[in-house]
């Protein structure tokens, strides 16, 4: 493996991307005008569950400025049906996410008639024109009422209420139950919340049949997938699909699915010739974008009299929605908690099964931490269960489970290879930051005031970068095995740098211009970063699953390495000097201690595109490199971090204040400091608002209750401290330069810390066991009817919700 | 109906519905696109720009209503010509104050005007300023530092001389009882 | 979110919009900040066929005293209110309000009026104007009304003002020496809409007994609402645990709040017995420092 020579990686350096976007001069989607372009509105299901009995369009088709109808008979093998199906073996059933509701719908948004327009106005107003009878049909609303046998099946040809069901066993668990010294059981659940991006989704798709050629932009997190993802639902070659996707206002995961608009629109500017225009509005996008969480966990612990975990037993159901969504499979969730559950703890024997179930709800898919935060509140709650159970301290009883730096590298019951760690320095580090110690004093003290304030701890092991290894082990039809970079030094010597990872917040025109100015040994002012474009670089997964900078830095690395390897090459070429005796550095090759004899980088660059005299004949002219990197043996790099709050809960009401919260994490080598605490805080406030604020909430007939930012809160200012940070640098022996990935690791462990940390406050006032997140003011006080072992007495089970 | 208004010092004019609102007119009437569009139900703060002075919302307001008025966007903040940054925003930049600056040009309209107004460098007060603006990415605490690093250099940094002296940023700010008669 | 297609117009004058609102025929809406009913449009809930914007009507705008009463034009924003000194010296609950009213930039353009007229049942300023026994002044072709805050408010959104009348301005009568103030409210943010609340306002005598009380809650009906009998037990008493228990009892026994996803009808009925006693309490205890520092100052 080629090394990394730290020099600007590791440093503070300021963002390039800044200045453009600072100055209103970025290129989202809805920046872009094109001539005689027409919008699209779409008319969306008013109902959960239903079979279409009638559309009448005509009314609508008569308006003025309206262009073109659809429904599903127009789309009718024209465009397939999103299908994403886990290759075998696997329980599993499919699903087909129709472009447009085809005979009935599954869910309350489900896409049904599409009107291009004039404007967005208009196309709006013919919406109100159109008419859809539909016959309803009983919803499934629930995991419980799916696994009950449901008069009508989301889908009606299954057999069974779910996409897939997998299990795993290791260890006789039995007998490890029956000789334990005492058995712990909760039953916890995460509610369903979204990731919702300031930018919502966004869509022009731009056709020219004079030569069949399609251009797309879009807001999403991997162009290229989206282009085999629009080439097969269109049946159109993929060479003539351009995938253009500039700035991007936040993705979190949920730009990183091909959904039934981006086809949708596709076809409808190749039907007219025509630039056609779709941008989400913010009810369309809580109604129709991906939702993420809602698992529903049963567990079960086994300890010996030291708090010890023995074994764990799992059951773990994800409310899938009503469609297995692209490219990732309705398998992702429940595959991924069951394979993280155990975290930094070291569980020798582990039964699990995992399920998830289809329900008449919008599709779920992957969140920032995908099922890390269901998975890690679930391990945290049983572990602070445990730590009552056996009257330990909860800090105390995480380490005394933890698996030891001397067990690196540890491979999990699940099969997962931690490649490298020191836990207990992490737990360390994080408890020396908050002052664990001094802080329980402080919580004693004050509780003789009359104030509740509560700690609370969590940790998580977070797989990033997962290779090849890891998606052929999931079964995903889609194996995200690698990324790709090229990169270009033009004739004035300048760099071009091509990644095929898409920066929404990350950075990475500053980020991987540091790994490259590192391996060229130039200024990182003549480098430039352009990302976004299919037609830029062949082929790579794009950004998920926190893999950025190991995949398309160390892709960029290696084509970086190369170019100098050929730059120093044609130096030696023309100094008649042995390679050998050559260094890149300053923007120069020069002869190792003897630095005078020097050649510009820039001289050289003129020489490989205006003198190939001067190009050893070995060499072709121009410098050019593509270089692909999958992290080899591709079963991930293993960040990971301990969490702790300090809050205060308001006993009368039930609101809670963060006061403090810390963070000690672990992220191999650190490319850019100030950006990896930007990713750090900023997963941290998702993460809280996922414990205190945000959940999408159906009635029982299947009506969504949060279809506005009234009734879905995101944190504001008000509700998100400074997070205090620390750092560990436990570097990857499988990447370069011992990066690991990091993204999405601050929004794990916040809804298992608050949970604690509420759970604590409210206990000396005979607070319970806290079973679900968000924590709303109801729920905290609703805790004063919950015992510590989770139950509720009967007639406090309405206040429940 | 016609529009005519005064866009970051410069008049423009165009023929719209009445329906059309302030932040459609900006953004694909006037063609400056800084200005965002998160909500359309003044829930995120996205689209705030300046009319006379004020910070608000884009997405409340139908362009028609702003007729004859002065209308501030985040394009006039910095030098159109060589790009040179507002204090503020360099002090975003160098706070980390962005991530995928989606939400940016609200932030930086709404606290222009309460940083003209004098120092702003409690911690509470900051959060108050941007309650309005939603930030997605940074958990605010790039924001909030980067709040006051320009207070600090508008108020106090003697080489960026009187806050008169900066023009646009004395302008039309809203003052204490403004409303009083 | 498009709003659907409307007429609009932006007279000059109080007459030209009485007019203009009078040939509408019930399908004019006045639009003054906008911030609620604009979002309302863009949803599509709310599609009148005519804006009357009454921002341009200079008569309809400023905060002054006038014989001792404090007159508020309907087109005020938030804003200045909130930063007016008139309003904070005479009438400190309406400034303790404000900031609890949505965010800076929704303030700057939200107006006084316009907050009043939409008659939200979580709004601050309605129970404000209900706690100091305000008025408001409307106007229409047919003349000019006042209509007491008491007799305004008569459901969730839902005024005693005529499809074809225009408020126009906001009048509060000057609370006597002495009166203590307190404005509390819980919400799931900072700026939303509150689960429960209250204003007080009280006025106590030298020995600490209440001679005068006022005691709205907001979010706990359709309307805010006065809570007459509370007060009539606080009248003649010390502010002690009994008498605050039982105030607070009486403010709270015959609420039946709306449960949604933010909390249950259970939930807002006990935050609102919180927020009746956090405000009573600390209303007194301005109360008696005002007359504490009065003492002082003579």
């Amino acid at each position: 493996m080629s090394e990394m020579i730290p020099r600007l990686v590791g440093q503070r350096v300021k963002r390039v991307e800044d200045p453009r976007l600072l100055t209103g001069r970025g290129e989202y989607v809805d920046d872009v005008h094109l001539p005689r372009m027409l919008h699209v509105a779409l008319l969306r299901s008013s109902v959960a569950h239903a079979r279409i009995v009638g559309i009448d369009t005509a009314a609508a088709a008569e308006l003025p400025g309206v262009h073109l109808v659809v429904t599903a008979d127009d789309l009718r093998d024209r465009v397939q049906p999103i299908v994403c199906d886990i290759l075998p073996p696997g329980a599993w059933q499919t699903s087909a996410y129709p472009i447009l509701a085809d005979g009935k719908v599954r869910f309350v948004g489900e896409p049904v008639v599409a009107v291009v327009a004039d404007s967005r106005y208009v196309a709006e107003d013919a919406l109100e024109a159109i008419g859809v009878s539909y016959e309803e049909l009983p919803p499934v609303m629930t995991v419980t009422a799916a696994e009950a046998g449901p008069e009508t099946q989301v889908h009606e040809a299954w057999d069974e209420a779910w996409f897939t069901h997998k299990q795993l066993r290791v260890g006789d668990i039995d007998r490890v139950f029956a000789e334990a010294a005492g058995v712990t059981r909760r039953s916890v659940e995460v509610g369903r919340h979204t990731g919702m991006p300031l930018e919502t989704r966004a869509i022009i798709a731009d056709y020219n049949p004079s030569s069949n050629a399609l251009t797309v932009h879009m807001t999403t997190q991997m162009p290229h997938i989206m282009r085999t993802g629009l080439a097969d639902h269109l049946g159109m070659p993929e060479h003539q699909i351009r995938v253009i996707s500039k700035d991007v206002g936040g993705g979190f995961g949920v730009k990183a699915e091909l959904y039934p608009e981006d086809i949708l629109v596709s076809h409808l500017a190749t039907r007219l010739g025509r630039p056609v225009s779709w941008v989400e509005d913010r009810r369309e996008h809580l109604l129709g974008t991906i939702h993420a969480r809602e698992h529903f966990y049963e567990l079960e612990a086994a300890w010996d009299e030291s708090g010890r975990i023995l074994a764990v037993r799992a059951e773990i159901r994800v409310d899938g929605g009503a469609y297995s969504v692209y490219p990732y499979s309705a398998s992702m969730e429940p595959g991924m908690a069951m394979g993280v559950l155990t975290g930094m703890y070291d569980v020798p024997v582990y039964h699990a099964d995992s399920w998830a179930i289809a329900t008449n709800k919008t599709p779920l898919g992957p969140y920032r931490g995908v099922a890390r935060p269901s998975a890690c509140f679930a391990m945290e709650r049983l572990m602070d269960a445990v730590a009552h159970d056996t009257g330990i301290d909860p800090l105390e009883l995480r380490r005394r489970n933890l698996v030891r730096a001397d067990q690196m590298p540890h491979t999990t019951p699940s099969g997962l290879e931690y490649d490298s760690g020191d836990f207990e320095a992490t737990f360390r580090k994080a408890a020396e930051i908050l002052d664990y110690d001094a802080t329980r004093e402080q919580q004693e003290e004050l509780r003789g005031e009359g104030r509740y304030l509560g700690i609370g701890v969590g940790s998580y092991v977070e797989q990033t970068a997962h290779g090849a290894a890891e998606f052929v082990k999931r079964g995903l039809p889609v194996i995200f095995g690698y990324d790709t970079s090229r990169i270009r030094i033009d004739a004035s010597g300048n760099v071009l740098v091509h990644p095929t990872s898409h920066s929404h917040g990350q950075g990475h025109e500053t980020t991987i211009a540091q790994v490259v100015a590192d391996a060229l040994g130039i200024e990182i002012e003549r480098i430039r970063v352009v990302y976004g474009d299919t037609q830029d670089v062949a082929y790579g997964s794009g950004t998920l699953g926190s893999r950025s900078m190991v995949m398309a830095g160390g892709a960029a690395h290696l084509a970086a390495v190369e170019l100098r390897d050929r730059l120093v090459r044609i130096a030696a070429h023309n100094l008649e000097v042995d390679p050998g005796d050559l260094e890149v550095a300053d923007g120069e090759v020069r002869v190792k201690g003897s630095p005078a004899t020097a050649v510009a980088i820039t001289e050289i660059a003129r020489w490989a595109h205006h003198r190939p005299e001067r190009i050893p004949s070995d060499l072709e002219p121009t410098l050019e490199v593509t270089s692909s990197y999958g992290a080899p043996p591709g079963t991930g790099a293993f960040s990971h971090a301990v969490h702790m709050a300090l809050v205060e809960v308001d006993p009368a009401l039930g609101t809670v204040q963060v006061l403090r919260y810390v963070v000690a994490e672990d992220c191999g080598r650190i490319v850019n400091p100030m950006i990896v605490d930007g990713q750090v805080t900023g997963g941290v406030a998702q993460g809280l608002g996922g414990a205190l604020l945000e959940e999408i909430v159906h009635d029982a007939e299947g009506q969504p209750l949060t279809t506005s930012l009234l009734d879905y809160l995101w944190p504001t200012a008000h509700d998100v401290p400074f997070v205090e940070i620390g750092h560990l640098e436990s570097l990857s022996p499988f990447t370069i330069g011992g990066i690991k990935g990091m993204g999405e690791g601050g929004a794990i462990a916040p809804g298992a810390v608050i949970a604690g940390a509420v759970e604590d406050a409210m206990r000396p006032l005979g607070g319970g066991f806290v079973r679900k997140v968000p924590l709303t003011p109801e729920r905290v006080l609703n805790l004063l009817n919950v015992d510590p072992t989770g139950r509720v007495p009967e007639s406090h089970e309405e206040n429940q919700k | 109906m016609r529009v005519e208004i005064n866009l970051n010092g410069k008049p423009f004019a165009a023929d719209v519905e009445p329906r059309m609102l302030l932040s459609d007119f900006i953004r694909h009437e006037a063609c400056l696109t800084g200005t965002h569009v998160g909500c359309e139900q003044g829930g995120c703060g996205a689209c705030t720009i300046q009319v006379d002075g004020r910070a608000v919302r884009s997405c409340l307001l139908f362009a028609i209503q702003v007729d004859g008025s002065t209308v501030r966007t985040v394009e006039a903040l910095s030098d159109e010509r060589d790009g040179a940054l507002h204090p503020l925003q360099e002090a975003f930049r160098e706070c980390h104050g962005l991530q995928c600056g989606f939400c940016t040009p609200g932030f930086l309209m709404s606290l222009e005007p309460a940083l003209a107004s004098g120092p702003l460098d409690d911690e509470q007060a900051i959060r108050d300023a941007i309650s309005g603006n939603i930030c997605r990415c940074t958990g605010y605490a790039g924001i909030v530092d980067a709040v006051r690093h320009a207070s600090n250099t508008i108020w106090n940094d003697p080489d960026i001389g009187t806050v008169d002296d900066l023009g646009s940023l004395g302008e039309d700010a809203p003052r204490s009882g403004a409303g009083d008669e | 979110m498009k709003p659907p297609p409307f007429d609009y117009t932006a007279p000059r004058s109080l007459g030209e919009a009485l007019r203009a609102l009078a040939d509408a025929a019930g399908d004019g809406k006045v639009i003054a900040g906008g911030q609620s009913l604009v979002p309302l449009m863009n949803f599509r809930f709310a599609r009148p066929g005519l804006l009357v914007d009454v921002n341009r009507i200079p008569e309809l705008t400023g905060i002054r005293r006038r014989d001792g009463e404090l007159r508020i034009g309907a087109t005020t924003r938030q804003a200045d209110a909130e930063q007016s000194g008139i309003i904070a010296r005479g009438w400190p609950l309406l400034r303790q309000a404000l900031p609890h009213v949505a965010h800076q930039q929704i303030r700057n353009r939200g107006t006084v009026g316009g907050s009043v007229a939409h008659a939200d049942p979580a709004a601050e300023i309605c129970s404000v104007l209900l706690a100091y026994g305000g008025r408001v002044e409307v106007a229409s072709v047919r003349g000019v009304r006042e209509i007491d805050a008491s007799d305004l408010f008569v459901g969730q959104f839902v005024t005693t003002i005529e499809a074809d009348e225009i408020l126009t301005a906001v009048v509060v009568p000057p609370p006597p020496a002495g009166t203590g103030t307190a404005f509390h409210e819980v919400a799931r943010r900072h700026g939303d809409f509150a689960l429960a609340g209250a204003a007080a306002a009280v006025t106590t005598d030298d020995r600490g007994r209440c001679e005068r009380a006022s005691l709205c809650l907001l979010g706990a009906a359709p309307t805010p609402i006065r809570r007459a009998a509370a007060e009539a037990h606080l009248v003649g008493n010390e502010l002690t645990d009994a008498v605050l228990a039982e105030a607070v009892a009486l403010a709270t026994a015959d609420i039946e709040p709306p449960s949604d996803v933010h909390g249950s009808s259970a939930y807002r009925t006990r935050a609102a017995r919180e927020m009746a006693a956090r405000a009573l309490t600390e209303a007194f205890a301005r109360s008696a420092r005002d007359r504490g520092q009065r003492k002082e100052a003579s």
